[in-house]
């Protein structure tokens, strides 16, 4: 692939790569010194050049920085969730110190996920098993939500502010609509056993493993708002409509050799997504939804497009680009690199 | 945080889907575990050897072996949560005595709870729960009863007139052998079903008690005893269940004359024991046992409670192991070695069993409460024991305690030997 563009973090192993929303040329990275078990974290302020990517702005943390966010309503704020359970706000223009911190959960955070409809919430995940809900303009929580086992991911729709979704350790996609009574079930409405196989298996290929797994990593379509797609440590991507969460999954994508660490939806395209491996690779995928409906089966066998196996250790973020012609993305992996490539490209058999 | 938290939990990601037995037969600092478990003998109500003596002396004699065997320092020892049903206020302040006289200084704290027949699982539950949430590091759960002395009429008061007004509530004060009947009935639970299922108990205890399997769990006491014919009272050491009789067959059961009704299925021999009996287990967080050098013979995994209607309290094991499994992280009925299911009655036993589709050979492999007896308060710590040892035994893991309750409950634990 011959247009891929490069930066290297020495001494830090990324999490997570995020787009700016507002600026094309606008990239953070968080990271983790030690490969995210013992030390601090930084997170990486890039931007895109005529001189390549470059540093506009660093934070440190003390602790390892598991995931990012940007801030939907300041172009220069984006949030960062730390290993010491804190989630800290930092603006470009100020140095050195986050402008808020936020420290409620009593175990790392592992993933932050502003709300890109209303704009004035974020949500948080952590290893203490639950999801907060916060205001970026105070310090207390507006709202807990209970998992109750390590929640991995956590999510909002891209239509809907009040629907918040969550994947966790428990092999479980939940889904919460802040809309509903707090009680009995604190705003839990569907809750989704991501292992267990469709009423009637798909007609080709090997069928996915049965057994719970650890769901890593998790994405709402941007088309079909009631499309969300997962990916975990049996390594099987799939996806399911919540409207009928007792279907099992739509479709299912099969071809990673480890766990999946993190997928994105393309911003271009209904049933396009990318997904970052612990096999070291990125791969493309259709997800099927385009294709015919098949006679037998309702589930669908996505189809892997193209595979990116640059990075030389695990790859543990993926992201895509807003704007342009669509198809750029960014990855991170614990080679200590992020890597910009079209994944045209892919599709066209240039990898 | 934890580095080697973040180092295992990454090395799981990496290592793939594990099923949840894997999952379970993992050993981890904040395990709940068992370093001792033991029990008395139990002997037949009114006739044996423990007829004479007081629940508390019973306790008192179970504690201080629990102490002994596990060499523990008394004084780390927070609380200790006694399960015991038949006992007048539930027999508090005659725990907290017999604690101190066990050799447990006045800084472990004594309670005794009451839940029917799983009163010595929850005594053992509570404490693993107190563990785990931090309020106590080290915990004994117990159960007691001494059905000799305090077995009787007394035990229930009076319904008032409200209770009797509301159906459903009367019905819990139905005795449990005419219940258990028309439940026998009702569910077509044949006489001589009843009759080979509670053969079967006693013949694997019989064969359990020769190999000597049970001489594990059994810590022996010595007691006095008022023989009954001369009327002298000597000291006698019991270390032998004495319900266990052999030459017992689902025909010679089929001979004796049902209990309840006249055309009933229900009788002494398919039925549990009335004994007496006490029974400890000793329970702390894993890194707490590592520091201290205690043996770990399993650890606790989880446990459910569920309610059921009163006059059914016989189905109880049937929702409650479901329960169970699936709060242990999903397990099912192959990925358990033996279930120890209390016998209350033979019929509401092999009921759950069939529902449950639980094989014939992994229910109480060493007979249960037909053969030996059914300390009320005792079973569920009891129970632990006679577990977790033959698990050990025969090179086993993963066990299920479980019972029905008094009133419509079931609970069920799950339990891992190692």
């Amino acid at each position: 692939m011959a247009a891929m563009l490069e930066f290297r973090t020495p001494g830090w192993n990324p999490y997570a790569v995020k787009y700016s929303p507002y600026y094309d040329s606008r990239i953070a990275v968080a990271s983790a010194a030690n490969y995210g078990i013992v030390g601090n974290g930084r997170l990486f302020c890039l931007g895109l050049g005529p001189q390549g990517v470059q540093i506009e702005k660093t934070f440190d943390t003390n602790d390892a920085q598991y995931d990012l966010a940007w801030s939907e309503i300041n172009e220069n704020q984006l949030l960062v969730a730390c290993g010491d359970g804190s989630i800290k706000l930092y603006d470009m223009n100020i140095n050195e110190f986050p402008v808020m911190n936020f420290h409620e959960h009593k175990r790392e955070t592992f993933s932050v996920s502003w709300s890109p409809v209303t704009k004035d919430t974020f949500a948080s995940s952590s290893w203490d098993g639950t999801i907060k809900i916060w205001s970026p303009a105070r310090k207390e929580s507006i709202k807990t939500l209970p998992v109750g086992n390590c929640t991995y991911s956590t999510s909002y729709c891209p239509s809907n502010p009040h629907i918040i979704s969550a994947v966790s350790t428990d092999s479980h996609l939940r889904i919460f609509d802040l809309r509903t009574p707090v009680s009995a079930q604190y705003h839990l409405t569907t809750k989704i056993p991501v292992h267990v196989p469709p009423p009637v298996p798909p007609l080709q290929g090997p069928t996915p493993p049965a057994a719970p797994g650890e769901i890593l990593t998790h994405d709402w379509n941007k088309y079909n708002h009631t499309v969300i797609a997962t990916g975990g440590v049996d390594k099987v991507i799939r996806t399911f409509d919540i409207r009928n969460p007792s279907a099992g999954p739509e479709s299912i994508m099969l071809g990673h050799d480890y766990a999946v660490r993190r997928l994105a939806w393309s911003p271009h395209a209904s049933d396009i997504l990318i997904s970052a491996s612990y096999d070291m690779t990125v791969r493309l995928w259709t997800d099927g939804s385009s294709m015919p409906a098949q006679q037998a089966s309702p589930v669908k066998a996505g189809i892997q497009l193209g595979i990116m196996n640059r990075h030389t250790e695990f790859v543990t973020g993926v992201d895509w680009c807003l704007f342009g012609v669509g198809g750029w993305v960014a990855t991170v992996g614990w080679d200590e690199r992020l890597l910009l490539w079209d994944a045209n490209r892919l599709l066209q058999g240039q990898a | 945080m934890g580095a080697l938290e973040r180092l295992s939990q990454i090395s799981g990601q990496i290592s793939g889907s594990k099923s949840a037995r894997e999952k379970l037969l993992e050993k981890n600092p904040d395990d709940i575990v068992v370093t001792a478990c033991l029990r008395t003998a139990f002997t037949k109500g009114g006739k044996g050897g423990f007829k004479d003596t007081q629940a508390a002396d019973l306790m008192a004699g179970a504690l201080k072996g629990l102490l002994e065997r596990s060499k523990i320092d008394p004084s780390l020892v927070e609380d200790v949560c006694v399960g015991e049903v038949l006992a007048p206020g539930g027999g508090a302040t005659e725990m907290r005595a017999a604690a101190l006289v066990a050799g447990l200084p006045e800084t472990a704290a004594v309670r005794t709870l009451n839940r029917q027949c799983s009163s010595g699982l929850q005594a053992c539950v509570d404490v693993a729960n107190q563990i785990r949430t931090g309020m106590i590091e080290i915990g004994i759960g117990a159960g007691v009863e001494s059905m000799s002395l305090q077995y009787g009429p007394q035990a229930v008061t009076e319904f008032s007139e409200l209770l009797e007004s509301h159906p459903e509530a009367a019905n819990c004060k139905v005795p449990m052998g005419v219940l258990s009947e028309d439940m026998a009935r009702d569910l077509k639970i044949s006489r001589a079903d009843q009759d080979a299922f509670a053969a079967a108990s006693y013949q694997k205890a019989l064969k359990a008690q020769q190999a000597g399997l049970f001489d594990e769990e059994i810590h022996p006491l010595t007691v006095k005893f008022t023989d009954p014919k001369s009327g002298e009272t000597k000291t006698v050491t019991v270390n032998k269940d004495d319900g266990i009789r052999p030459g017992i067959t689902a025909e010679s059961l089929g001979k004796i004359r049902p209990a309840f009704a006249e055309n009933g299925s229900i009788h002494a021999g398919n039925a549990s024991q009335i004994s007496d009996g006490a029974a400890a287990v000793l329970l702390m967080r894993r890194s707490t046992a590592e520091r201290l050098g205690q043996t770990v013979l399993g650890k606790f995994v989880a446990a459910s409670v569920v309610g059921v209607k009163p006059l059914l309290m016989g189905i109880g094991p049937w929702k409650a192991i479901p329960k169970a499994l699936s709060l242990a992280g999903g397990l099912t009925n192959d990925d358990v070695d033996i279930f120890e299911i209390n016998e209350a009655f033979a019929s509401q036993c092999l009921w759950c069993a069939n529902e449950l589709k639980i094989p014939k050979e992994k229910i109480n492999p060493k007979g249960g409460a037909i053969a030996f007896g059914h300390p009320l308060g005792c079973t569920g710590a009891r129970q632990v024991s006679t577990l977790l040892y033959e698990l050990r035994r025969r090179g086993q893991k993963i066990g299920v305690t479980s019972m029905c309750v008094g009133t419509g409950m079931g609970m069920a634990a799950v339990w891992v030997a190692e």
